[in-house]
């Protein structure tokens, strides 16, 4: 397992970001007239470090514990145990000189005063951060100009498309000028044209020296944006390497991939119980079903899959070199293999 | 500017905006009221004594008062909706600024139906309306719009703790503005509800509104039966002193509060989404 042990090194100060052993249990309360106590834990001991101008990738399917991991560096959220230094701060004990030096961007098209226009909405937000006020026109226009919103800048946010609400989420990210800024599914439900944009964005921002820190389960931006990544399950790290790294670990592996029609849940289990099957991946929500098979064993399953799905029809079968995308689903899918 | 004076500012400013873009506030700031001070004014027209301003000052405290709390108490209701509230909270200021901003704004909002009662009454209803001393009755004005500000300020946190917001809401508007006296002396309420209206900002505020328009319509006022009438200068500003003081306990009590309602948050992540 690649996970680094910042514990053994203390809280490094020459480091952007210091995570160590972080933890967060929420206690949820069920039942209506007998109401029991139950506790979930969202993170479990994540520990890793971010330098100073790095691009890092925190990558994990929904409920992993990446959104929690952010809103406890970020401040949002009090950890339950462990330790997080972000810019040489605490993030428990230094609240607001956190909350002065970082910027949030959250995905999705909420987290905009949609009903007032930018400009309204970038000023508002330069007033909670205490930006000087003779920075704050000539940063808010400089920022408008970056994300290509000067022409719209006086239009209600509401008109706005898409693409122009997540450039001024953006904007919104950066009115502070931080110096890291966390990312929590910046492209997610965005169409892929626009969600290139927003990468490109993130690219510029890493080249201008701003530390990022990115949260999302598409494991080709991972690839494409960031220096190292780390992989999030169950709320703890899994494995964290360099994309090339992480790679590696399919290297020995071959991917069977089969297009199909009437694939069913149960078949797709059979193949998990397949000694020689290290993950398996299935959409089996269109007609043309697809179904990803990581093997050592590379042709020589064929017969056995033929076999399992003999009930269904198989459109193409390829046998295809693993991607990092195969990386992500085999240390994913490890548990519940 | 000092940085919670900007941030008071910056939310008010916001919420103004926000007020603009979206005019059925006219509903409940202006035609509730107005159909409220209507019927008062009807009811007591045969009644001799100082009930014109009565009527006109109850409206314009109702629609204060249930603007604030209304808008108050959904302050941060308002952000959750809007996805913005992990964004406010995640900044540097303080989350108490933000909603004090907003908590001003509709208060002031409220005291506009109060500016448009007193011309409709005027115009219409032909109500004199003659005020003995204008600056003292902006000034004790001004000064409860703030004390009902700071009262929605503990209501916004109070909120924050329980689901049923709305619920309270509903149940707190005409139970305060009745204990308040904003429609008649407290003098005429049971002596067992006197106590709720001394710990009321608003109630020491409308006293000081009535000295301010004129004796005739304060007879029932606390300072005023203490001090004398000859001494009526000195019960306005008893009155605007409690007041103050009741007003800078509401906004100690909300401080505490919001420190409560944010560390809980923080912990159980009650006002993020983890």
């Amino acid at each position: 397992m690649m996970v680094e042990n910042s514990a053994k090194r203390g809280l490094a100060s020459d480091k952007a970001l210091v995570v160590e052993h972080l933890c967060k249990v929420f206690n949820v309360t069920k039942g209506t007239l007998r109401r029991t106590k139950t506790q979930v834990v969202a993170v479990k001991d994540v520990s890793f470090e971010v330098d100073y101008g790095e691009l890092f990738g925190l990558v994990g399917p929904n409920g992993a514990g990446k959104t929690t991991t952010i809103k406890m560096l970020t401040t949002m959220l009090i950890p339950t145990s462990g330790r997080a230094k972000v810019l040489g701060h605490d993030v428990q004990k230094e609240v607001t000189k956190v909350r002065e030096r970082i910027g949030i961007v959250l995905g999705g098209e909420r987290g905009l005063y949609t009903r007032v226009n930018a400009l309204d909405n970038l000023r508002y937000f330069a007033d909670l951060y205490g930006v000087p006020v003779n920075v704050r026109e000539k940063r808010i226009k400089e920022l408008l100009q970056f994300m290509g919103l000067s022409d719209r800048a006086r239009d209600r946010v509401e008109t706005y498309s898409k693409g122009m609400k997540q450039r001024l989420h953006l904007a919104r990210g950066l009115i502070n000028d931080p110096e890291l800024i966390f990312m929590d599914e910046p492209t997610i439900g965005l169409d892929p044209e626009i969600a290139r944009e927003t990468r490109n964005m993130i690219k510029q921002l890493a080249e201008q020296g701003k530390t990022v820190l990115l949260t999302t389960h598409y494991m080709f931006e991972a690839d494409e944006l960031c220096k190292r990544v780390a992989i999030i399950r169950n709320g703890e790290i899994v494995a964290l390497d360099t994309p090339s790294g992480l790679k590696k670990y399919v290297m020995d592996t071959s991917v069977v991939e089969v297009e199909g029609f009437g694939i069913t849940e149960n078949e797709v289990a059979r193949f998990r119980k397949v000694p020689d099957v290290l993950a398996v991946s299935a959409d089996l929500s269109e007609n043309k079903q697809v179904l990803k098979i990581q093997t050592p064993k590379g042709s020589e399953i064929i017969s056995e899959v033929q076999e399992i799905l003999k009930n269904s029809r198989i459109y193409d079968l390829k046998i295809k070199e693993p991607t990092l995308e195969d990386a992500y689903l085999r240390l994913v899918e490890g548990s519940t293999k | 500017m000092p940085q919670p004076l900007r941030v008071i500012y910056s939310a008010f400013r916001l919420a103004m905006l926000h007020w603009i873009v979206d005019p059925q506030w006219v509903i409940p700031n202006v035609i509730a009221p107005f159909v409220f001070t209507f019927v008062a004014l009807t009811l007591f027209k045969e009644a001799s004594g100082p009930f014109g301003l009565y009527a006109v000052l109850g409206g314009g405290m109702m629609g204060m008062w249930g603007n604030t709390l209304y808008g108050s108490g959904f302050a941060i209701s308002f952000e959750k909706w809007q996805g913005t509230l992990e964004e406010v909270e995640a900044a540097p200021s303080n989350l108490l600024h933000v909603i004090a901003g907003r908590s001003v704004s509709n208060a002031l909002f409220g005291l506009t139906n109060m500016v448009a009662i007193l011309l409709i009454a005027s115009a219409v209803f032909r109500v004199p309306l003659g005020v003995a001393n204008p600056i003292l009755f902006g000034v004790s004005m001004v000064l409860t719009l703030l004390s009902v500000s700071a009262l929605g300020l503990i209501f916004a946190s109070a909120f924050v703790l329980t689901r049923s917001a709305q619920v309270f809401t509903n149940g707190l508007e005409f139970p305060i503005y009745v204990v308040s006296g904003s429609m008649f002396p407290i003098a005429l309420l049971p002596f067992w509800t006197q106590p709720a209206s001394y710990i009321l900002g608003p109630t020491w505020g409308i006293d000081a509104i009535r000295l301010a328009a004129g004796q005739e319509n304060a007879s029932m006022a606390f300072w005023l039966d203490k001090v004398g009438k000859e001494n009526a200068f000195l019960a306005f500003w008893l009155d605007l002193g409690v007041m103050l003081l009741i007003t800078l306990a509401y906004l100690v009590i909300a401080a505490v509060l919001f420190k409560m309602v944010e560390t809980k948050s923080r912990r159980d992540g009650s006002l993020v989404e983890a």
